[in-house]
């Protein structure tokens, strides 16, 4: 009961918001996280690296990535920009949004930058939508194979 | 298909009663203010979903949680909060290694040259 109680809530109308504090200026927060050279750094976390990075930050522009995970798979990203309010608002979706039938599920992002004099809030609201045909695909080992990448580094990390 | 059937609450509240026990039509309708035939519409779509099956032998047809698909998806979803978490620790340690802009005053309008 508990457990489908809290699955309901992750999946209640589809989204996920997540909220965070940053100890930098709203200035330095958008920067970081609008150049390439900063964002292949961080971009999935410890142990990830972005071989391509090309982000053309407009409405309209693509941010071009791939993905290399600890273990060495690469995954091709492709998203466009729907909205860019530079320091303030940035939203992206995948290029293929809502039109492919295969592969995971894809969602809408949107990134709200909150001026705090020397700390900024960051808010992501993802939107995902219908997940028609695509489960299959889950249990296909995409989200494994990330997955198991995580669970090296965890283990690198335990052994420091 | 599975998020729009999960998109409605008395559905979930429907799939919620499910996890504790399976359930007939008129039990699950109990605690709604609906009709028997409301409820049988929204069990229609939880089946088409596959996130709920009925049962044939016994001839109040027991409804029965389906809960592999609720989990493919909220694994998914698990997932991509868990990548959102790891990417802004990275951030966050990532902003420390960086010198502040310059910045003269704490607007944020003020016009900078790039």
């Amino acid at each position: 009961m508990s457990k489908i109680t809290s699955d309901s809530s992750a999946v209640d109308e589809a989204t996920i918001i997540m909220s965070r504090m940053f100890d930098a200026p709203i200035d330095k927060v958008w920067e970081c996280f609008t150049k390439p050279e900063h964002v292949s750094v961080w971009f999935g976390g410890v142990g990830f690296s972005a071989p391509v990075c090309e982000m053309d930050v407009r409405v309209g522009g693509i941010w071009k990535h791939v993905m290399r995970t600890p273990d060495g798979t690469d995954f091709p990203l492709e998203y466009v920009y729907l909205e860019v309010k530079k320091p303030m608002r940035l939203v992206w979706q995948p290029a293929n949004h809502g039109k492919s039938t295969s592969g995971p599920p894809t969602n809408r992002t949107a990134v709200t930058l909150e001026d705090h004099g020397d700390r900024t809030k960051w808010t992501m609201v993802a939107t995902f939508t219908s997940m028609e045909g695509r489960e299959a695909s889950i249990r296909m080992g995409y989200t494994n194979t990330i997955a198991q990448g995580c669970e090296k580094i965890n283990e690198l990390v335990k052994a420091l | 298909m599975t998020l729009s059937a999960l998109a409605d609450p008395t559905r979930r509240g429907i799939l919620a009663r499910l996890a504790t026990a399976d359930a007939t039509v008129g039990e699950l309708a109990e605690p709604y203010d609906m009709s028997l035939a409301a409820v049988s519409k929204h069990l229609k779509v939880l089946e088409a979903a596959g996130l709920v099956s009925r049962g044939r032998e016994a001839q109040w047809r027991p409804v029965h949680l389906e809960a592999e698909p609720l989990q493919a998806v909220t694994e998914w979803l698990e997932e991509y909060r868990r990548f959102w978490d790891r990417s802004l620790d990275s951030f966050a340690a990532y902003l420390k290694t960086m010198p502040a802009p310059p910045r003269t005053t704490n607007k944020p309008k003020s016009k900078r040259h790039k």
